[in-house]
């Protein structure tokens, strides 16, 4: 889960790291009430689950109630990314000598958080890292032994960057390693972290995305995990539990594994297009395919549908009534077909072809995908 | 042979109580895995498909002589059965749960590697050797003897491309599921090299996907000390950049770990790129894989 900007910053704060004045406004008399009591000039910043604001118009500066009231109208009436704006956070403008970069993220090969510096920070991170790599440095942590100071110590070095500013950037590093390993994050980032011009250090925006597989013993702490996805397929999905992306096409798909159903996006893109990508995990009851049926069929002008299951951990055959269940009770006339072998596969395939359902036993997703494009092109 | 089990192994069942625990059991005795007894915290003295349950894994590891595990445990509560585990002994672990916590991961994996423990998954169906044994919840049906090596990201795509080979009469050595989390208990480069070194395997398949950093290394792998025909399949081309799919492992993170840089690195590492995993059969054929 990716915390917005205005909820990663105030427990920053909380954990000791100094971050800008600001508030949240929803509307633009909000807006001008929070910069009354920041004071000008202040920076705007659309509140979107999305990298890279800066770059696709998202954050703005006004130096007067006239041009924060523009900025704001336009900002609350636009779209970042493809993510409307709601909220946007109002901020002190910071007078910035120097810009850098700190983060935190887990180290996929290696099994390790790694900690990254830069001395080059703002919205051009990403290129300095390709361009001028030697501008960055980053050091890994033993996760049973944890962090110690002298980790950011050696990684400042590296940058160059000592004297006067060492501590503080190294108390920093430590604080948000401490809200790295708290939070479970996959990620936290300052960028960028400013050098005031009286050497003092300033958090100008707040990025941490939590481990979903942590939320369950995080709960207390956090905002609803569900209620912050825009769209409303997406949050049902998280409701019942299966993991959904909503996509622009009109061939409808249930999988029992992610790499499994990527596969089954891939292969359906060859001829037509895919409207959502939805992957069960490792829950099928009966029940919950009858909800996934439900979910797929949410989405507007589907065609047909791909049922593509593995019998291994799940148990099929129960699936399979649930969504035969749903093809009655619903009466859904769109063609469906469905592959599934393993564990029970004779006894799903009755359920299936019970409900009408185009039953495919080649193993090959190919064959399935195939049969799907002859019905939907015989239509 | 096969590489990690034979019929010889003998295995434990941690979670064996569980609804899941306990059919799986059933699954892989009927496979002819020699599955020895199980582990469940509080329910040692009792019995399923007619196996003695212990409450603590050094003791099942006393009475039953097992060396390999495998884990039907509720995540919460893996961390903590994987570190008894591997204090107890045990030196070959599948770890089968889902949504595991990566900060519980990275200490898993930390602890395996310096005790020598060899560990798959998180989220991972495991290993079977066809006509062997199976450790893990891979469904039999699809799988044939042979001689060509199997090893996957997704544990659903394992099983289709041990389908299409069977089908087509190419058996299999091993099929092994390596996990789809971001961090995995044992990497693909090291399963690479145990098919590399096994004297029944002829040429191995890589099913990886769209994020990370796996298939870029293992090509690197590939040149330097592969002698065997390799083919890898990598799904995700039609993902959304940075719309998560359920393996936060696929969340593409700028231009690494791209379907585009994956296929690059390994067709430059002379690695026969698949555009479909239908195309197998064709590449297992053309090399006289069987």
């Amino acid at each position: 889960m990716r915390l917005h900007e205005f909820e990663a910053a105030d427990i920053f704060e909380s954990m000791g790291i100094p971050v800008a004045r600001r508030g949240v406004a929803s509307s633009v008399q909000e807006a001008v009430h929070v910069a009354g009591e920041i004071g000008y000039p202040v920076m705007l910043k659309a509140q979107v689950l999305v990298g890279s604001r800066g770059l696709a118009g998202g954050i703005k500066s006004a130096s007067s109630p006239e041009e924060l009231k523009a900025a704001a109208e336009q900002l609350l009436t636009s779209e970042v990314n493809g993510f409307p704006v709601r909220k946007i956070l109002v901020a002190e403008k910071a007078e910035i000598a120097k810009e850098l970069y700190v983060g935190v993220t887990v180290h996929g090969y290696t099994g390790r958080p790694v900690i990254v510096a830069s001395t080059e920070g703002g919205m051009h991170i990403e290129e300095t890292a390709r361009t001028s790599p030697e501008k960055i440095a980053s050091i890994q942590v033993d996760p049973t032994v944890g962090f110690y100071p002298y980790q950011a110590r050696a990684l400042l070095r590296k940058l160059g960057l000592g004297h006067n500013l060492l501590n503080a950037i190294t108390d920093v590093i430590a604080q948000l390693y401490k809200v790295f390993t708290r939070f479970e994050a996959l990620i936290v980032e300052i960028n960028p972290l400013a050098v005031l011009p009286n050497g003092g250090l300033l958090a100008v925006d707040a990025v941490l995305e939590i481990d979903d597989s942590a939320l369950s013993r995080l709960r207390p702490l956090l905002p609803d995990p569900v209620e912050r996805v825009e769209n409303p397929r997406e949050r049902r999905g998280k409701e019942i539990g299966v993991t959904y992306v909503d996509l622009d096409g009109d061939i409808g798909l249930i999988s029992s594994g992610a790499g499994l159903g990527m596969a089954s996006m891939d292969i359906i893109a060859h001829t037509m297009k895919p409207a959502n990508f939805l992957e069960t995990g490792g829950g099928i009851t009966a029940d919950l395919l009858y909800k996934c049926m439900d979910l797929v069929m949410m989405k507007p002008g589907l065609r047909a549908i791909l049922i593509n299951v593995y019998g291994g951990i799940n148990p099929i055959h129960e699936g399979a009534k649930g969504v035969v269940r749903y093809i009655r009770e619903h009466n859904v006339r769109i063609p469906i077909v469905a592959k599934a072998l393993g564990n029970h596969q004779e006894e799903t395939w009755e359920i299936f072809r019970s409900g009408g359902i185009h039953v495919v036993i080649d193993p090959a997703t190919e064959r399935a995908v195939e049969r799907l494009f002859e019905l939907v092109g015989a239509e | 042979m096969g590489i990690l089990v034979d019929n010889e192994t003998r295995v434990i069942v941690q979670g064996i109580t569980g609804r899941i625990g306990a059919v799986q059991t059933h699954w892989m005795l009927d496979y002819g895995t020699r599955v020895v007894g199980g582990v469940t915290p509080g329910k040692g003295g009792s019995t399923v498909e007619g196996l003695p349950v212990f409450d603590n894994v050094e003791q099942a590891v006393r009475e039953t002589g097992a060396t390999a595990s495998v884990f039907f445990v509720p995540a919460p509560f893996v961390l903590d059965a994987f570190l008894e585990t591997i204090d107890a002994g045990i030196k070959l672990i599948v770890v089968v749960p889902e949504h595991i916590p990566v900060n519980d991961v990275m200490k898993m994996r930390d602890y395996a590697v310096a005790k020598g423990v060899f560990a798959l998954g998180p989220t991972t169906p495991g290993i079977l050797v066809p006509g062997k044994s199976k450790i893990g919840i891979m469904p039999a049906s699809l799988f044939a003897p042979g001689r060509v090596g199997i090893i996957s990201r997704s544990g659903t795509l394992s099983y289709e491309f041990a389908g299409i080979l069977s089908e087509s009469h190419v058996g299999q050595s091993a099929v092994v599921g390596m996990g789809a989390d971001p961090v995995v208990l044992t990497n693909l480069t090291d399963i690479l090299r145990l098919f590399e070194e096994d004297p029944d395997t002829d040429g191995v398949i890589i099913v990886g996907e769209v994020g990370g950093e796996q298939e870029e290394r293992a090509a690197g792998f590939v040149v330097e000390q592969m002698t065997k025909p390799v083919a890898a399949y990598i799904c995700g081309r039609y993902s959304p950049p940075g719309k998560r799919m359920g393996h936060a492992g696929a969340i593409v993170r700028g231009s690494t770990g791209t379907v585009e840089g994956k296929q690059a690195a390994l067709g430059w590492a002379g690695v026969e790129v698949l555009e479909s995993p239908v195309h197998v059969a064709a590449w297992a054929k053309a090399h006289c894989l069987r």
